[in-house]
C-alpha cells in the first residue's frame, strides 16, 4: 500500500488558455479514502486521470508512495481503475474479465485462480463467474469492474463516479459495500464523484473543486460544519444551505444582521470577531442550514433575538422530517428542516428561530466564511 | 528491454519485489548512489530501493527497481548487474522487425498512399497478409492520445491485442500513435449467438468490445486513446474505404462527442452533414441563431439539453440522470423557452436546438 502526493499539479489541454487543474497540492495517506467532489467541469476527473496516468501532468510533481511516477505508464503505476462506464470485456467470462490483468503480468495459474475466487467471495459473484456481462444486471457488472480491480492488490484504488449508472436504491447499496469492502483490504482509495452524499458518507477526507481549484480539504464533519467560503458551504449539504443577503449593524451594543424580513443578533463571540475584522456596518451573508431554522416553542422562548416570521409557500412532508419552503426571509425561497409531525400547512405563517451559534458569515465580495479565515 | 518471463524468475529467485521503469534521461543521476558499488550501474531510490541500469540510450534509460525487506547482498547485486548487462549486450542493436510487422508495415504505408488518392487502387496481392485479408474482420482505428510516454514497441500492443481478442489480429500501423486493428469476428458471434433473451444488436456488441478495448488499453498499456469502429469488412476489397471512415469517425468524436473516446460511424451521422456545410455557412447560421440568445452555452444548460437529448427528450428519466427534480428540469426547459423561444419538447424545436449545439461545437462560438 502507498499514500499519494500531488505537489503543484496543473493541467493544461492544448489550445486552452486556461488550465483545466490548477495548482493542486494533496497529501493522501497511505490507506486513506479520499473523495474528490464537485460540479461537472471543476476539475474532478481530470485530477484522478493524471494520478492515474491516463492524462498527462502539464506542471507539478505526482508521487505514488515515494515514487516519482509522472513517466510512468499507467501499467507500471500499480494502481487499479473503476470507472462510471465499467466497460466489461464483453467476450469473456466474469472470471476471465477479472483475470485478465495478471495473465498480463504472468501470474502463475494457480495464483490468478486464488485471487479471482477470494474477490468473487467478498463481492458475492462467485454463481457468477462462467456468465458474459451481458447476462448481468448493471449492479453485478459494477462488481466485476470491482473485482476486476481488487484481484490486482494495487497499491491505490481509483474510482471514478463508479455508481452513476446504478438506480437509487442500488446506489445506496454499493457505497456501503465499497467503504466495507476498501477499510477491510486497507487500500488508499481516491474516489470521484458529484454527489455530495457518497462524499460525506464515504471519504476519510473530502476534497472539494471548483473551476480547477481545491476550495477546501477536510473530513466530512469540518467541511459541513466550517465551510470556509459560500461555494462548499452551498455544494455540501442538502437541503442547501439558506443564503441570506443583508447588512451587520451595532445597536445598542449589539452587533444585528439585518435584511428584509430578519433583524437578528449575532452572539458576543461571533460579533466580536466580526467587529475585529471590520466588518461591523458592512453587508454580508448570513448562511444558515435549513435544519438549523426551528419552530419548536422552546427554541422560540430560549432565543428571542434570532426569530423570523415567514409564509409557508410549500410544505413538503418526507414523513420523518418535513421541508418547508418559505418567503419573507430575505429575498429569496429559504428552506426549514423541521420534524414530520410539526403539522406545517401551505399558505401559513409560522414563526422560526435561527440558531445563531450556528450560522456562518461571509464576506459578500470574496464570498468568504469571515469566522473560518 | 521487454517485460518478461525473466522478470518473474528473478522475483522469485531474490523474494523481492521487481519493477521495470524507464526513466528519462537526468533521472538515473538524481538518484543517491550505492556505497562501494559501480554509480553507473547502481543506485538507491528515496524510499530504500536498489535501481539498477540496463539498456540506455540518449532518450530513456530501462532500470530495474528492486524492493526487498532485507538488504540486498554485494554478490547478489554483481550478478544482477552482470545479468543486466549480458541482456543489454544482445540487445545493442534494435530488434529487426519481424516478418509480420514488416508486412503490417507496408500495408500500413500503402494504406496512407492510397488516402491521399481520389480513388484507391486494388489491394495488390503481395500486401494481403498472406492471404489473411480475404476473411472478415472488425475493424477498429486506435489513436493514442498521451503522448508524454516513450513509444511501446509494436510488439507488445500486437501482444496485448492478441491476449486481449484470444486470437490472433493484424495490427497495422498508419503513423505515429496511430493504427489499424483488424480482429476476427469471433467476439461478435459469440456476442451475438450468446445474447439469450435480450437479443443484443451488431452495433450494441461492437459498441460493448469497442468500450472494453479502450478500458483494457487505457489501463494496461500507455493511457488514453480513442478507438472508432466499423462494422465487419473484407479487408481486401475495402480495407483503405474503411480506414477513411474510422479516421473521420475519430475527427468527427472528438469534435463533437466530448468526453468520449469510442466512436462509432452510425452515431455521427448528423454531425457528418453538418461539417460537410461550407464554413461560411455554417458561420451565418450560428451567428443568426445566437443573435437570439448566448444562453444554450451556459455550462448547466448545455449539459441539461445534451443529456435530454441523448434520453430521447424524456423529462423523467433526465432528471433522474442529472438528479434534480422533475420540476427543476420542467422550470429549466420553460426558461429556455422564455429567452430563446425555443421549445425543446416540441420535436420541432428540439433538432433546431440539437442542431445549434453541434454547430457551436464546430464554431466554438461565441
Amino acid at each position: 500500500m502507498a499514500g499519494v502526493r500531488l505537489e503543484h499539479v496543473y493541467k493544461k489541454y492544448p489550445g486552452s488558455d486556461n488550465a483545466s487543474v490548477k495548482d493542486i497540492n494533496l497529501d493522501i495517506k497511505d490507506k486513506e479514502f479520499l473523495v474528490l467532489v464537485g460540479p461537472s467541469g471543476c476539475g474532478k476527473s481530470t485530477t484522478l486521470r493524471m494520478i492515474a496516468g491516463l492524462e498527462e501532468i502539464s506542471e507539478g510533481k505526482l508521487f505514488i508512495g515515494d515514487r516519482l511516477v509522472n513517466d510512468v505508464a499507467p501499467k507500471d503505476r500499480d494502481i487499479a481503475m473503476v470507472f462510471q462506464s465499467y466497460a466489461l470485456y464483453p467476450h469473456m467470462n466474469v472470471y476471465q474479465n477479472m483475470a485478465f490483468g495478471l495473465k498480463l503480468r504472468k501470474f502463475k495459474k494457480a495464483d490468478i485462480d486464488k485471487r479471482v475466487r477470494e474477490a468473487a467471495k467478498i463481492l458475492d459473484i462467485e454463481h457468477l463467474l462462467d456468465r458474459k456481462p451481458k447476462a448481468l444486471s448493471g449492479g453485478q457488472r459494477q462488481r466485476v469492474a470491482l473485482g476486476r480491480a481488487i484481484v490486482r492488490e494495487p497499491q491505490v484504488f481509483l474510482m471514478d463516479e463508479p455508481l452513476s449508472n446504478l438506480d437509487a436504491k442500488l446506489r445506496g447499496q454499493m457505497r456501503a459495500e465499497i467503504s466495507k469492502l476498501t477499510k477491510r483490504l486497507e487500500t488508499t482509495t481516491i474516489y470521484v464523484t458529484h454527489d455530495q452524499i457518497e462524499a460525506m458518507t464515504m471519504g476519510d477526507r473530502i476534497v472539494v473543486m471548483k473551476d480547477g481549484i481545491i476550495q477546501q480539504n477536510a473530513t466530512p464533519e469540518e467541511l459541513y460544519n466550517h465551510p470556509v467560503n459560500i461555494f462548499v458551504a452551498g455544494f455540501i449539504g442538502a437541503p442547501a444551505m439558506n443564503f441570506i443577503t443583508g447588512t451587520l449593524n451595532e445597536v445598542a451594543g449589539a452587533l444585528r444582521f439585518k435584511a428584509p424580513g430578519v433583524d437578528v443578533v449575532l452572539p458576543e463571540g461571533k460579533a466580536q470577531a466580526l467587529r475585529d475584522k471590520g466588518f461591523s456596518g458592512k453587508e454580508v451573508v448570513l448562511g444558515v442550514r435549513p435544519e438549523d431554522l426551528h419552530e419548536e416553542p422552546v427554541f422560540l422562548e430560549a432565543s428571542p433575538n434570532s426569530i423570523v416570521t415567514a409564509n409557508i409557500e410549500v410544505a413538503e412532508n418526507l414523513g420523518h422530517e418535513m421541508y418547508l419552503y418559505l418567503n419573507g426571509i430575505g429575498n429569496d425561497t429559504v428552506i426549514a428542516r423541521v420534524d414530520g409531525r410539526s403539522g406545517m400547512r401551505d399558505g401559513t405563517t409560522v414563526k422560526l428561530a435561527l440558531d445563531m451559534n450556528k450560522v456562518h458569515i461571509f464576506d459578500k465580495a470574496t464570498e468568504l466564511n469571515l469566522f473560518e479565515n | 528491454m521487454a517485460s518478461a518471463d525473466w522478470l518473474e524468475e528473478l522475483r522469485h529467485i531474490l523474494d523481492a519485489d521487481l519493477q521495470l521503469r524507464s526513466y528519462k534521461p537526468g533521472q538515473w543521476q538524481e538518484l543517491e548512489t550505492l556505497a562501494d558499488e559501480d554509480p553507473e550501474l547502481f543506485r538507491q531510490l528515496p524510499d530504500g530501493a536498489v535501481a539498477v541500469q540496463g539498456t540506455a540510450d540518449a532518450q530513456r534509460a530501462d532500470v530495474l527497481e528492486i524492493r526487498r525487506a532485507r538488504p540486498l547482498g554485494h554478490t547478489e547485486l554483481r550478478l544482477i548487474g552482470w545479468m543486466l548487462g549480458a541482456m543489454k549486450a544482445g540487445k545493442a542493436a534494435p530488434a529487426a522487425p519481424t516478418g509480420v510487422e514488416k508486412q503490417a508495415a507496408s500495408l500500413g504505408a500503402w494504406i496512407m498512399e492510397q488516402l491521399e488518392r481520389p480513388q484507391a487502387e486494388m489491394l495488390p496481392e503481395a500486401l494481403t497478409m498472406g492471404g489473411r485479408l480475404y476473411a472478415d474482420m472488425i475493424p477498429f482505428l486506435l489513436i493514442r492520445e498521451y503522448h508524454g510516454l516513450v513509444d511501446e514497441p509494436y510488439a507488445e500492443l500486437e501482444k496485448l491485442l492478441r491476449s486481449f481478442f484470444e486470437e490472433e489480429i493484424i495490427l497495422l500501423p498508419l503513423q505515429r500513435n496511430e493504427w489499424l486493428i483488424l480482429s476476427p469476428t469471433a467476439p461478435l458471434s459469440d456476442s451475438l449467438l450468446d445474447s439469450g433473451e435480450e437479443e443484443e444488436s451488431e452495433e450494441e456488441s461492437l459498441r460493448s468490445i469497442g468500450l472494453g478495448l479502450h478500458d483494457m488499453l487505457a489501463s494496461e498499456w500507455l493511457g488514453e486513446c480513442h478507438i472508432a469502429i466499423a462494422f465487419p469488412i473484407q479487408p481486401s476489397k475495402s480495407i483503405v474505404e474503411t480506414t477513411a471512415l474510422l479516421r473521420e469517425t475519430v475527427q468527427l468524436g472528438r469534435r463533437f462527442q466530448i468526453g468520449s473516446s469510442v466512436h462509432l460511424p452510425w452515431e455521427l451521422h448528423l454531425e457528418r452533414l453538418l461539417s460537410a456545410i461550407p464554413e461560411g455557412d455554417r458561420a451565418r447560421f450560428v451567428e443568426q441563431a445566437f443573435s437570439r440568445s448566448d444562453y444554450y452555452v451556459e455550462p448547466e444548460i448545455m449539459t441539461t439539453l445534451e443529456t435530454f437529448f441523448s434520453l430521447d427528450c424524456n423529462v423523467s428519466e433526465t432528471a433522474k440522470k442529472l438528479y434534480i427534480h422533475r420540476n427543476t428540469l420542467l422550470y429549466r426547459l420553460d426558461k429556455l423557452k422564455q429567452e430563446t423561444g425555443l421549445d425543446v419538447r416540441l420535436f420541432r424545436d428540439a433538432v433546431m436546438v440539437k442542431v445549434i449545439l453541434l454547430l457551436y461545437k464546430v464554431t466554438k462560438r461565441p
